[in-house]
């Protein structure tokens, strides 16, 4: 009897062992979604990373056709709002949450999932790409200090270029936006006037031009305006074929093109990053040293919330998803980084997102079982 | 007696008379002509800019496909935002096409006291709403109670749009109905609903048609409670309970993009919008109106 019963424990014990050791084994990837169902990721924010999504969209599905990736490009603002009042399953922001979308949004995760760069973008007949514009003069133009093309502050840096003397038309964003906060962010850095008449915020008071929404919008605007002058995101201005600034960097010693290995320059100059349900609101990387630093670089991020059970249309089978479509983005959907000049996340980054993907629950249960490195 | 001098005096006078009259006349009917090519040209012109810049888009491709990559050299198409409009159109009538109706028979045959009054002046009232918000009131009332954009929460924004066009449409063409009719009915001992239905509906055919019609015009082109409600997709139908496209949506998403794809696009899909509203419009009143003429009384109301 007693021999019985010894050998039965021990059976017990030998056919747990693969599945305790499976589940003591951390896991490197979150599950797949399961074949045959369906599932629809909804996302909202940014237009900042729209083109970079829109690719991610149309690819993840190619590989898992049960998941249909839903993104609205209505702004990092209105991105951030739809995000704290729960309405979709994540948002997407270039701005990073504030203490007050925190506090409306308690237990909120932080995943940078690319990072880009911010093109001061021109018509101007005759003049091509890589117009030399320090930032102060960036400042003054986008406050309406500088009127003229052929103001000394432009002509000076750019000889042998010639700009007419025609009035400059600022175009800048209408709506809640991520690319005016880096942009105003930068502006404030780099000229102390800016910071003191307008500062920096997703919406700002602007003294000059007209509005467009979003970076779709301005990069119309300034399309369609001679003399015009905005800012875009790298992709957009790529896309369009339009032409941009070459930025003086942090240094003050050159004047930098924005390119995916001068904002990857700048992106490398951030570390210690915080952990993905800490404050992330002093995260930036404009302005970053470096004689190749583009002083306009940013990262963008989703955001979501670590108890994904607080969200009425989620079921933990559509979280499973939801994990692992971050997943797949900050790992095989960097490749098309790149061909959409985008920078691929570097790998501290990717780290700090894995360990911030282990932080995901359904009421109480994680959903990715990964042992957090560092 | 009167004289023949006098008789040609009279016939001078008259053609004196006459003739600045048929001149006036002559004026007037130029300038009414005038006036009406005035108001035919910008709907000529908008046509013919919108065959011309959207025909070039139109491919099978173009009417079937989800949306590619923006930016990318495979542009996609419109199929959901198709699909979107449709289903908007049709689950907004089944609500509001009911309703609309039966409140017009009730402001109509009922509604002659302050309680109708009272109805008729809110009616009224919602009618001349900003859509944007009842696009708002949708947004609070099923977006944020159910926590997801949602065609149902389009439904529900555009049945409201369409709801008082019906009911002021339904109760004008009622009323055209000449009241001996319905004495007719109830003479012949007729109960009062199926002199309603029988007599009154069928009189007002015509007139309940329009109006129908012009509802689902307007809410085909609404873009403002869109946005809040149904968000935009690149997705065909999946649930009830999730975001879906629409045609207005899509033209506005698509004009804001800077890419020349895109304005084709655009163009595309505002062709494919007139030509749905077009063909829904002949097409219901082919349906409906056919049988029209012998016993059965031609009235028109609300356009």
């Amino acid at each position: 009897m007693a021999r019985k019963i010894i050998l039965g424990i021990a059976l017990t014990l030998i056919l747990m062992m693969p599945t305790t050791t499976m589940f003591a084994h951390a896991e490197t990837s979150p599950t797949p979604p399961p074949d045959g169902s369906n599932f629809n990721i909804v996302g909202a924010g940014s237009s900042f990373v729209f083109p970079l999504m829109s690719k991610w969209r149309v690819e993840y599905h190619a590989f898992y056709p049960g998941v249909t990736l839903n993104y609205a490009s209505v702004g990092s603002g209105a991105g951030i709002n739809q995000f704290t009042k729960k309405t979709v399953d994540f948002g997407a922001t270039d701005a990073p949450l504030f203490p007050s979308d925190m506090k409306a949004a308690p237990g909120a995760l932080t995943f940078p999932e690319s990072i880009g760069a911010i093109t001061v973008a021109y018509n101007l007949y005759g003049v091509k790409t890589g117009l030399k514009l320090t930032g102060p003069a960036i400042a003054n133009i986008f406050e309406g200090k500088i009127i003229y093309w052929d103001d000394l502050a432009i002509t000076g840096n750019n000889p042998g270029v010639s700009l007419p003397h025609a009035r400059i038309t600022v175009v800048h964003r209408s709506d809640g936006s991520g690319t005016t906060f880096a942009f105003t962010q930068y502006l404030s850095a780099v000229s102390a006037q800016w910071k003191h008449d307008i500062g920096f915020g997703k919406t700002v008071p602007w003294r000059a031009g007209i509005g467009a929404p979003n970076n779709a919008g301005v990069a119309h605007y300034v399309q369609l305006t001679p003399y015009s002058i905005g800012y875009v995101e790298l992709a957009y201005a790529m896309q369009n074929k339009m032409t941009y600034a070459a930025v003086q960097n942090a240094d003050g010693n050159n004047f930098v093109l924005p390119t995916i290995d001068s904002t990857l320059a700048a992106a490398n100059q951030a570390s210690n990053l915080p952990t993905a349900n800490g404050d992330w609101h002093n995260v930036s990387i404009v302005n970053e040293p470096g004689a190749n630093s583009y002083p306009l670089a940013s990262f963008t991020y989703i955001v979501t919330y670590s108890d994904l059970s607080k969200l009425k249309s989620m079921t933990p089978a559509k979280a499973g998803v939801l994990v692992h479509l971050i997943w797949w983005m900050i790992h095989d959907g960097q490749q098309y980084s790149n061909a959409l000049w985008y920078v691929p996340l570097p790998s501290n980054v990717v780290q700090n997102d894995m360990n911030g993907l282990a932080m995901f629950t359904f009421k109480g249960q994680h959903l990715f079982n990964y042992t957090a490195g560092t | 007696m009167i004289t023949i001098e006098q008789r040609a005096e009279f016939r001078k006078h008259f053609r004196n008379n006459i003739s600045s009259r048929q001149a006036m006349d002559k004026i007037v009917k130029g300038i009414v002509f005038g006036c009406v090519a005035l108001a035919i040209i910008p709907l000529g012109s908008i046509l013919l800019e919108v065959v011309r810049q959207g025909a070039p888009a139109l491919s099978t491709d173009f009417l079937t496909q989800e949306p590619g990559a923006i930016g990318s050299d495979q542009p996609g198409g419109i199929g959901p935002a198709i699909q979107g409009t449709l289903m908007l159109i049709g689950m907004s009538s089944l609500v509001g096409v009911p309703v609309g109706v039966l409140g017009g028979i009730f402001l109509s045959e009922y509604g002659n006291n302050r309680y109708g009054n009272t109805i008729r002046f809110f009616n009224d009232v919602l009618a001349e709403f900003p859509t944007i918000v009842i696009g708002l009131f949708a947004f609070i009332a099923i977006v944020l109670t159910f926590g997801s954009f949602s065609i149902i929460a389009g439904t529900f924004a555009l049945s409201i749009i369409m709801l008082p066009i019906i009911t002021r449409t339904t109760e004008e063409s009622l009323k055209l109905v000449p009241v001996t009719y319905r004495e007719a009915g109830y003479a012949l001992g007729i109960k009062r609903w199926t002199v309603i239905t029988r007599i009154l509906l069928t009189s007002a055919k015509s007139g309940l048609v329009t109006g129908i019609m012009l509802s689902v015009a307007r809410i085909a082109g609404e873009t403002a409670p869109l946005i809040f409600t149904i968000l935009g997709s690149d997705n065909f139908f999946m649930a009830f309970d999730q975001p879906m496209d629409a045609l207005p949506l899509r033209i506005w998403r698509l004009s804001l993009l800077p890419y020349d794809s895109a304005t084709m696009q655009g163009w595309g899909a505002a062709l494919v919008l007139i030509l749905i509203v077009l063909t829904l419009n002949i097409g219901v009143r082919y349906l409906f109106l056919r049988k029209r003429g012998g016993g059965r009384f031609r009235i028109t109301a609300g356009g």
